[in-house]
């Protein structure tokens, strides 16, 4: 008897669980975004890189004079037109907006924020190429007159980062004033940021949401069964293995791209890697579907050639097995390179992050299968990325997205005459890739631009001054009440912020 | 009395500078500079001018002496510095987020003594039988699961499956106390599975050890019930090493709940420490680890004080 009162005790107990839950950390207010980010932004300074998670909510409080459309290419933004005057000279037309002060914004406010970013001590990501200017005159309140001291066909591009928004002078020092669709209301350090629409954003209609309410998730799996669960209508970063689950779900949906990629640089200030025959070596001994499936749950695809998107004007077909998985040829040229009998060298990754280190991995192993023993040095990231600046290693596992889907994007990866950077190989100097960069930059000719980035891919192939391994998928995935947010296509995935003024939830 | 005070005091201000001093060592000895991590977010390249202007604005081209005594000069006056990251200062993201920390650690210590106490004592009582093995394997398993395990099966379980609580975060018992409560729940239970283990066991063989003294058998022969020997004569007299036990596995949980707070989304001074040291934010983990140290090295202290009450003989040891 004492039993089965026991017995039905619990079961009431449990029957009454579901009414137990206890209300979560989101406050259901109709028309706020919970957005779970997959780490705090170091900083919110507008023109310093500070990552992703700096770059995304960016992208809610600022605006620059040019952005993206959700399709990839160039739309106006508080500039309403850009012309060509002559090679030199750009000319910018502005609109009617307004500053979150409510001011209008004008000429003197572009003037005043290029002048920050060229400024003494600024930690700006565009300083070296706004101090490069010729000069920057303002005619009238609505024009902008920008005068390059050579050529610059990008300069369009720069103004459409991230790292460019038009902040106004009359900022109260210390804080940066945007002209963005949402308002930065409140933060807590590590923990949350709250936005507010901002009623004056000079897109009539536009946000459709009331608000964003951030919060980081650190931990990948945490972000996931957030949005599970409800907690939050959006998360970036989906890890790889729980896009299938996500698909499945029908009250969730996946938005994911290949974005960014994995790829090999190397030390060519010693040997064997400074011969590019060796190099090459490596880039055909790679069999990359193994790596997509071991480091990415299949969620990428292989890269065998220059990370130039498939669906950019700058792709190049006729490069697509540029680095196909070749072994015997492997052997042949390592023979040709003196290395008939194998070499030793050592590999730097880190262990700190999955995908790095995986790639290691398998990376390690093809390498072996042709003669080539490397040693694997999986230090934290930031001592990596010390040893990668001095170049204290042979070859080294990278992964990152290009600054946007036109191939210049792509500069920084290949220029070895820039200063030593761990992103880049290490004193590889490939001279005809350095001229042909700048003859790229210059040229505001497509058809000619595009002969010219096809040569760059067909030198790179045969010198492998970086070796592609794969692309991975880059996802967001949300609530299905959530409507308006895209993943922006290739390099572009983090610039999916920009969507926010069009995202509503049901 | 007062000289042994005095002396124990003189050797925990040492000790206390002595971590200072190794920290500062060890922070800058491990390779990464944190002016070029700052500037290589997201995987670009920094110019190298760029890093050499942050370096100079942070002071760290400083030679490391002169670094070394701006830094005991400004814990002296109780400065402990501001982040490289973003000029946040040290001293106030800590008190923001020790009483964090504190507060999970108290409430896993709390369900922890909860169901460990009853249960070890019922283990003891019922030494050698079935309800014994059972609830000593129960301990054992829970004692051998890693917290990141249990951590996010508890997740999987209670939020994503059936959804009770939410998955993880954190609210201020200010803006809503109940929901704070319900986020502090899931990684305290965490953090309290292996603790409730450890106070299991250690209340079993503490119990079954009192049982055998002869007061206890006193008791009996003098007919005094069952439950009120258990009560006064038996649980009282083995807490002492219980409560030894939960004392330091306390003070090592202070920076050691890393794990539970990242997987729970929980602002505390653990994954700050480590957020710290991954972006070789000097002054941050300094800081961190100082204050940690010195919450240890001040219970040492007042543990020698407390022995020294009890046994005479301590002091003039």
């Amino acid at each position: 008897m004492t039993i089965s009162a026991t017995r039905r005790a619990v079961l009431a107990g449990a029957a009454s669980l579901p009414f137990l839950r206890i209300p979560g950390a989101r406050a259901a207010t109709p028309g706020v975004l919970t957005f779970g980010l997959s780490s705090y932004p170091p900083t919110l300074q507008p023109w310093a890189n500070g990552g992703t998670a700096s770059a995304t909510i960016k992208l809610m409080i600022f605006r620059g004079l040019i952005s993206y459309a959700p399709d990839g290419s160039l739309r106006p933004e508080l500039a309403e037109s850009w012309t060509l005057e002559n090679p030199t000279t750009w000319l910018f037309k502005l609109r009617n907006a307004t500053f979150q002060n409510g001011e209008k914004v004008t000429s003197a406010d572009v003037k005043w924020s290029l002048e920050q970013i060229a400024a003494e001590r600024s930690t700006a990501f565009f300083r070296a190429q706004i101090q490069g200017l010729e000069r920057i005159e303002t005619p009238d309140d609505m024009t902008v007159r920008i005068v390059t001291k050579e050529p610059v066909a990008t300069l369009p591009i720069w103004m459409a980062s991230y790292h460019m928004p038009i902040i106004s002078r009359n900022s109260p020092r210390g804080q940066f004033i945007g002209a963005g669709p949402f308002v930065l209301k409140a933060q807590e350090r590590g923990v949350s940021l709250d936005l507010e629409a901002y009623p004056g954003y000079y897109k009539p209609g536009l946000p459709k949401l009331k608000g964003i309410k951030v919060v980081a998730y650190g931990d990948e799996n945490l972000r996931v069964a957030a949005l599970h669960s409800g907690d939050v209508d959006l998360i970036e970063y989906v890890p790889w293995q729980s896009m299938d689950a996500i698909t499945a779900n029908s009250a969730l949906k996946l938005d994911a791209v290949d974005g960014a990629f994995m790829f090999l640089v190397f030390n060519g200030t010693r040997p064997p890697f400074n011969d590019a025959r060796v190099r090459k070596a490596v880039a055909h001994a790679i069999k990359r579907e193994d790596l997509v499936k071991a480091a990415f749950f299949g969620r990428g695809s292989p890269l065998t050639q220059l990370p130039i998107p498939p669906s950019s004007p700058f792709y190049n077909a006729e490069y697509k097995d540029g680095w196909n998985y070749n072994p015997d040829l492997s052997k042949r040229l390592l023979a040709e390179a003196g290395f008939a009998n194998g070499l030793n060298a050592s590999m730097l990754s880190t262990a700190q992050y999955g995908m790095h280190k995986d790639t290691a991995e398998v990376v390690q192993q093809h390498l072996a299968a042709v003669g080539i023993n490397v040693e694997l040095n999986m230090p934290d990231w930031a001592t990596r990325v010390a040893i990668g600046n001095r170049g204290q290693y042979d070859i080294a596992v990278m992964g990152t997205a290009a600054d946007s889907n036109d191939p210049e994007g792509l500069a920084s990866l290949l220029d070895g005459t820039l200063s030593p950077s761990y992103v880049r190989s290490y004193g590889l100097k490939v001279d005809r890739i350095t001229e042909l960069l700048a003859a790229g930059r210059a040229e505001f000719d497509e058809t000619r631009r595009k002969a010219i980035y096809r040569e760059i891919e067909g030198v790179a192939i045969e010198q492998a001054p970086l070796v592609g391994l794969t692309w991975r998928s880059q996802g967001y995935a949300m609530r299905s009440a959530v409507s308006g947010f895209k993943n922006m296509p290739g390099a572009l995935t983090f610039y999916s912020g920009l969507t926010f003024e069009t995202t509503e939830v049901a | 009395m007062l000289a042994y005070a005095a002396r124990r005091l003189l050797v925990s201000l040492a000790l206390v500078w002595v971590v200072a001093t190794l920290v500062f060592m060890v922070i800058h000895i491990i390779p990464g500079d944190p002016a070029e991590l700052l500037l290589a977010q997201g995987g670009v390249a920094p110019d190298p001018w760029l890093v050499t202007d942050l370096r100079e604005k942070l002071g760290l081209d400083q030679p490391l002496m002169t670094q070394y005594w701006t830094y005991l000069g400004g814990l002296a006056q109780g400065n402990f510095g501001y982040s490289l990251l973003d000029d946040h200062s040290v001293a106030d993201e800590i008190a923001l987020r020790l009483p964090r920390t504190l507060e999970l650690v108290g409430a896993a210590a709390l369900i922890a003594l909860l169901f460990g106490l009853p249960l070890g004592v019922l283990a003891a009582l019922r030494a050698g039988e079935a309800l014994d093995r059972l609830l000593s394997s129960l301990a054992a398993l829970a004692l051998s699961v890693p917290v990141f395990v249990v951590g996010t099966l508890i997740i999987l379980v209670l939020a994503q499956n059936l959804r009770l609580v939410p998955a993880g975060g954190y609210i201020a018992f200010a803006t809503d106390p109940l929901r704070h409560l319900g986020l502090l729940l899931m990684p305290a239970i965490t953090i309290a599975v292996g603790l409730g283990a450890v106070v299991l066991r250690v209340t079993r063989g503490s119990v079954l050890e009192v049982l055998e003294r002869d007061h206890v058998r006193a008791a009996q022969a003098r007919g005094v019930s069952v439950a009120a020997i258990i009560r006064r004569h038996v649980v009282r007299n083995a807490l002492t090493p219980v409560v030894t036990v939960v004392a330091l596995h306390l003070g090592a949980l202070l920076g050691g709940t890393v794990l539970v707070e990242f997987v729970f989304n929980w602002p505390g001074v653990s994954g700050y420490l480590v957020r710290s040291v991954e972006s070789r934010d000097y002054p941050e983990v300094m800081g961190i680890v100082l204050v940690i140290s010195s919450i240890f090295v001040l219970l040492n202290f007042l543990v020698d004080l407390l022995y020294a009450v009890i046994d005479p003989r301590v002091r003039h040891g």
